[in-house]
């Protein structure tokens, strides 16, 4: 078993080509955290991914059939990262995630057994994501996820499984607004569950997100810059998670 | 004042509080330091809690940024290390704040 590295999902969809995002996000993964790779994917994603050394590949058969805003959205394999992951201790990170510092290295020598955010900072100032009142419990961001080989993260991961095959349900129960499976949501509920319905360690900082409405107008090694409502931004060495899929072709 | 000259002040004063807002959550998260592995935020409180402890005693008890209790055995290494990273962080702000100010 390899100490530690990171993992990345990586499926395209009929409507958009992470393949092409996967080729502007993993070098930033592999330059800023110095860390091995894998990148957990399908036959047909394959051929088009980037080839870069350090980074390996597990092929999996995505489960196919969730839905956002009526396009396809395979999402539905995340609860498999424990099983699959070649690490004791794994950075579960989403494909658009744009790596520009090393900050996350920290979490690496914590005894955590498993941490995500629960606290989001809109960069555009917008405060897009405030989804406090569309649930019963507040919704962590599973777009990145620390987790170590452990009982206690596999019970996680387990419950996560188990709260997929029983969405409807759970979703009614915790009285979740949005109906399409979301792994923020699944996580959610799972750590409150597991954690005896109380609380549980989370990343001490805000997950800094450019929302969908944001466009990307330029990717560099160092930061990018966006547009939302004719205002200009920029971000350096801050690490983002990108929301606008047209990041692909920029 | 001409009206679309207020706007254009109001505009400029916006992009600062948003570009100032987004070096200091860049600042926050990068003051974030494992000790004996559990997570510190290196802010002015913590350091001063630590300083402040480490006066009368050589080992404390005290809370990480989980709530969870650590029992800190070189109060030394963790004051100095909680020292660098806040400057460190805090003088990359104040670079940024200064370049934000200049060229907006």
């Amino acid at each position: 078993m390899i100490d530690k590295g990171v993992m990345a999902y990586c499926i395209n969809t009929d409507r958009y080509r992470y393949d092409r995002i996967a080729s502007k996000t993993i070098p930033l993964l592999v330059k800023n955290l110095g860390l091995p790779v894998t990148v957990v994917t399908n036959e047909d994603t394959l051929p088009s991914l980037p080839a870069i050394p350090s980074v390996d590949h597990i092929i999996i058969e995505n489960q196919t059939g969730n839905f956002i805003n009526g396009k396809q959205w395979n999402n539905l394999d995340r609860h498999r990262a424990y099983e699959l992951s070649p690490y004791d201790k794994t950075l579960l990170v989403d494909i658009d995630f744009f790596c520009y510092s090393d900050n996350l290295l920290t979490l690496f020598d914590t005894e955590h057994d498993f941490l995500v955010h629960d606290q989001v900072h809109d960069v555009t100032g917008k405060d897009s994501y405030n989804f406090r009142c569309n649930s019963a419990i507040p919704m962590v961001w599973a777009t990145l996820i620390f987790f170590k080989k452990s009982q206690l993260a596999k019970s996680i991961f387990d419950m996560v499984a188990y709260i997929k095959s029983n969405y409807e349900y759970y979703c009614n129960l915790y009285r979740i607004d949005f109906t399409n499976f979301r792994n923020d949501y699944a996580f959610a509920m799972a750590l409150q569950q597991i954690n005896g319905f109380g609380n549980y360690p989370v990343m001490p900082t805000k997950l800094a997100t450019l929302p969908a409405n944001a466009k990307v107008t330029s990717v560099d090694d160092n930061g990018l810059t966006w547009s939302i409502e004719g205002m200009q931004g920029n971000l350096a060495h801050t690490d983002v998670h990108v929301i606008d899929k047209g990041v692909a072709y920029v | 004042m001409d009206i679309s000259k207020l706007k254009q002040r109001s505009d400029r004063s916006y992009a600062i509080a948003l570009e100032k807002q987004n070096a200091l959550e860049k600042a926050k998260s990068r003051m974030i330091l494992a000790h004996e592995g559990h997570l510190f935020k290196a802010d002015a409180e913590t350091i001063n809690l630590v300083k402040t402890l480490s006066e009368d005693s050589e080992t404390f008890v005290m809370l990480d940024v989980n709530d969870n209790p650590v029992l800190v055995e070189d109060p030394k290494a963790l004051l100095y290390d909680l020292k660098s990273k806040n400057q460190e962080v805090l003088n990359s702000y104040h670079q940024l704040y200064k370049t934000i100010i200049e060229t907006r």
